[in-house]
């Protein structure tokens, strides 16, 4: 698990209605793979990744997994705070779960007050229209109507698949462009006691010297 | 640069409103100042043998007016000080009387070779030497004191012209030069006066000087002494040479002289300058006026230098990173559980809280006692408590699996799943590597085998206590007895696990046939304390779980 260097670590929350697809889509975004079966997640898990914004600079992508059911609503509000962007995720054929979308942003944005985060709205298994209607999967959730809603709110919006990997890369970097635009604009900034974006070389202790001076011992004696 | 500071306005017009008394005071400190310069250029003269004959001189010095005469060049060049000055209007008070004043200290430095030149020339030719040096101011002096008898002093010195105009061209030379002297230290020091007008009056400077042997009552006098010259020129002909070059020396050293003198007036203005304006080194820098500018290669060279730096210090970091226990902690997830673990026990704090605000108060010490008898039930046992159940894992049990053993007998009333497995596969990967390490496996190998697998068994530690404590919360039957029983348990197990991997580790290390003893002892200290460092972040994570088992209780 090697992690290189990176210039600045962008903590995103996804959130949603459970089944929607949160963490198979967080899957194929960090392993590139998908999972046919997946157990419910519980509480929060967490996946990462780096990718490059326009710029070239290199931005870790922390993603706090929450857990869709409600028995965890409780537990998952306690995430919030600390994000700097945050996924809310429907799936396209199963329209409650775009219904509750608008609860789960009020919710969002209420936890993560003062804070403004970078909100983009993600459809998922997009694989599953069309093509294949023997399996009952049938879309619920237009494209239009979700752009409709996502132009009405100020959110980014984009249809993902899972399981084809389509624009499953977009969705995340759509949201760590907008957070890096919005630093270089000045109005987000590094600040202690908020972990929504941290610099990548402040290691904590920073050690890193102290190393460097005993590896170099190291190498004079062998 | 017109000033807009009103304070430079408002002090350079102190500076004139009471100028004699500082005149007076400046004169009284200069006099020091000569004396220094006097006594600093003594041991020069002295060795031209003349130190004698200059005493004398000194306490002859008819001080009449040959000193301001001859200096006629100074007053000028102190008159374009003045004057520009006055016509920018933005000299600093301060400079007024010094500049003034190391002028004067200058002519009080130079009435030694005035009066020497003047008695001396009399006396022998040797001594006539250093007349000629002065001879060109004497002549200026003499137009203003024809009386004085210079008859002969005069004849061969005109005759020498060619000694003359050197050393004319020697003074001419010193006063341009303490005028572009004056004026940069002006430029630089204030940047205030007037360009143009400095340039106007040096140019004058310029013109009066190499000719102020041609000023007008200087030539009628020349003019009159003209017949007399000719044959004591021809007698001392054959010593052109030597004269001339005394001369250039003289020059020279008037030029030095002069020169320290102005490294003196620059300095000392400067000074005066800082100590009556304390931004003068922020203006400056402002002004760009300290900035020697670098040479373009120069400035590249030091981009590439720092470059070749950078890369080397990412890659050094990148290297570092390998051992460094935080960074791996970190890119374990062991960090981000702990921090939400620390977010979910500072929430459900605040929720115990707010209960027990809103409890009536007659109940408010029944909760206060309940959270009290958690907190003790999750107090961790004394080191030596030797655990019964250690007995009974039966002894040809893997390693990994009487860790699973431990585990699931140490959280077995918990009433939940918890999910051990990457623990003990961890384990047993890091068991395996053990193993399999051969004679190559170097030290350094070792060592960052142990530092990573302690900070990935301290992370899936965060991760466990981190689940446990969501999976405690959306229980539906708490047992608060039981789950403190457990935790503390399961925070028992996993710090001698700790322990006895960084002994593993250790042992590993401390058998290795590596010549170099003091880095094995390097690394097995850094193992002890990278275990110690697991230890504190799990009972740490074991302490922030109480409020969640408290929750339980109240």
């Amino acid at each position: 698990m090697v992690d290189p260097i990176f210039d600045y670590q962008f903590r995103l929350i996804l959130i949603g209605d459970s089944t929607v697809g949160k963490s198979s889509l967080l899957k194929y975004f960090t392993d590139g793979k998908f999972a046919e079966l997946s157990d419910p997640t519980v509480g929060v898990d967490f996946f990462a990744r780096i990718i490059e914004v326009q710029d070239g600079t290199r931005i870790k992508l922390q993603l706090w997994d929450t857990a869709g059911q409600e028995r965890f609503r409780s537990i998952t509000k306690s995430y919030y705070r600390n994000s700097v962007g945050a996924l809310l995720v429907y799936d396209v054929c199963n329209r409650s779960s775009f219904e509750h979308i608008p609860l789960w942003m009020m919710e969002a944005k209420r936890h993560i007050e003062p804070h403004r985060p970078v909100f983009a709205l993600v459809g998922c298994k997009v694989d599953l229209v069309g093509t294949d209607n023997k399996n009952g999967a049938r879309r619920e959730v237009s494209c239009e109507e979700a752009r409709m809603f996502a132009e009405e709110n100020g959110l980014h919006h984009v249809e993902t698949s899972a399981k084809t990997g389509q624009n499953v890369e977009q969705a995340f970097i759509l949201v760590a462009q907008e957070v890096y635009n919005r630093i270089q604009t000045g109005e987000y900034k590094v600040e202690d006691g908020w972990d929504g974006i941290k610099t990548g070389f402040n290691r904590p202790n920073g050690m890193d010297f102290n190393l460097l001076e005993a590896e170099t011992v190291q190498s004079t004696c062998c | 640069m017109p000033s807009s500071d009103s304070d430079d306005f408002e002090s350079a017009d102190e500076g004139r409103s009471s100028p004699n008394k500082r005149e007076r005071k400046k004169r009284l400190s200069s006099s020091n100042y000569s004396d220094n310069f006097e006594s600093d250029h003594e041991p020069q003269k002295s060795e031209d043998q003349l130190s004698t004959k200059l005493k004398e001189a000194t306490t002859l010095s008819n001080k009449l007016d040959n000193a301001e005469d001859g200096w006629d060049d100074f007053d000028i060049d102190n008159e374009a000080i003045e004057t520009s000055k006055i016509v920018p209007e933005k000299t600093i008070s301060a400079l007024k009387p010094e500049s003034k004043a190391n002028t004067d200290e200058a002519q009080s430095g130079w009435d030694d070779f005035d009066d020497w030149g003047d008695n001396d020339n009399s006396d022998n030719i040797q001594d006539t030497q250093p007349e000629q040096p002065l001879n060109n101011q004497q002549q200026t002096s003499t137009a203003k004191h024809p009386d004085q008898p210079k008859s002969d002093g005069w004849g061969w010195g005109w005759g020498v012209d060619s000694i003359l105009s050197t050393a004319t061209a020697g003074i001419s030379t010193l006063t341009t030069q303490v005028s572009q002297g004056i004026s940069t230290v002006l430029e630089t020091g204030i940047g205030a006066p007037d360009p143009e007008e400095l340039a106007k009056k040096s140019v004058k400077t310029h013109e009066s000087n190499p000719n102020s042997t041609e000023s007008k009552p200087t030539e009628s006098e020349e003019k009159k002494f003209e017949p007399s010259v000719n044959d004591s020129s021809f007698q001392f002909g054959n010593l052109l040479s030597g004269v001339t070059k005394f001369v250039e020396s003289t020059g020279t050293k008037v030029i030095a002289g002069g020169l320290d003198t102005l490294e003196t007036i620059g300095k000392k203005t400067m000074e005066v300058l800082q100590e009556g304006d304390p931004g003068l080194a922020k203006k400056k820098a402002l002004l760009g006026l300290d900035t020697d500018k670098p040479v373009l290669s120069q400035v590249l060279r030091e981009a590439k230098a720092k470059a070749d730096e950078e890369d080397l210090m990412r890659e050094a970091k990148r290297e570092a990173k390998e051992v460094h226990y935080e960074t791996l902690f970190d890119d374990y997830e062991g960090l981000v559980h702990l921090e939400a673990l620390e977010m979910l026990s500072r929430q459900l704090r605040m929720r115990i809280d707010e209960r027990l605000r809103a409890a009536p108060p007659d109940k408010r010490l029944d909760i206060k006692e309940t959270l009290q008898q958690v907190a003790e039930l999750c107090e961790m046992p004394e080191e030596d408590d030797e655990d019964e159940d250690e007995e009974q894992i039966s002894e040809d049990m893997s390693k990994p699996d009487a860790l699973h053993e431990r585990l699931q007998r140490a959280t077995r009333d918990i009433g939940l799943k918890l999910q051990f497995q990457p623990l003990i596969k961890q384990y047993t990967e890091i068991l395996t590597w053990l193993e399999s390490m051969d004679s190559d496996t170097t030290i350094k190998a070792i060592y960052k085998k142990s530092v990573s697998g302690l900070a990935q068994t301290t992370a899936l530690s965060m991760e466990l206590y981190h689940k446990t404590a969501e999976m405690l919360l959306v229980k539906n039957r708490r047992s608060t007895a039981d789950e403190a029983d457990a935790l503390t348990q399961l925070t028992v197990v996993l710090t001698k696990h700790i322990s006895e991997l960084a002994t593993q580790f250790t042992e590993k290390l401390s058998s290795h046939p590596s010549e170099d003893k003091e880095q094995v002892n390097n690394y097995i200290t850094n193992v002890f304390l990278e275990a110690g460092n697991s230890s504190k972040y799990i009972e740490n994570a074991f302490q922030l779980t109480l409020p969640i088992i408290q929750i339980g209780a109240v």
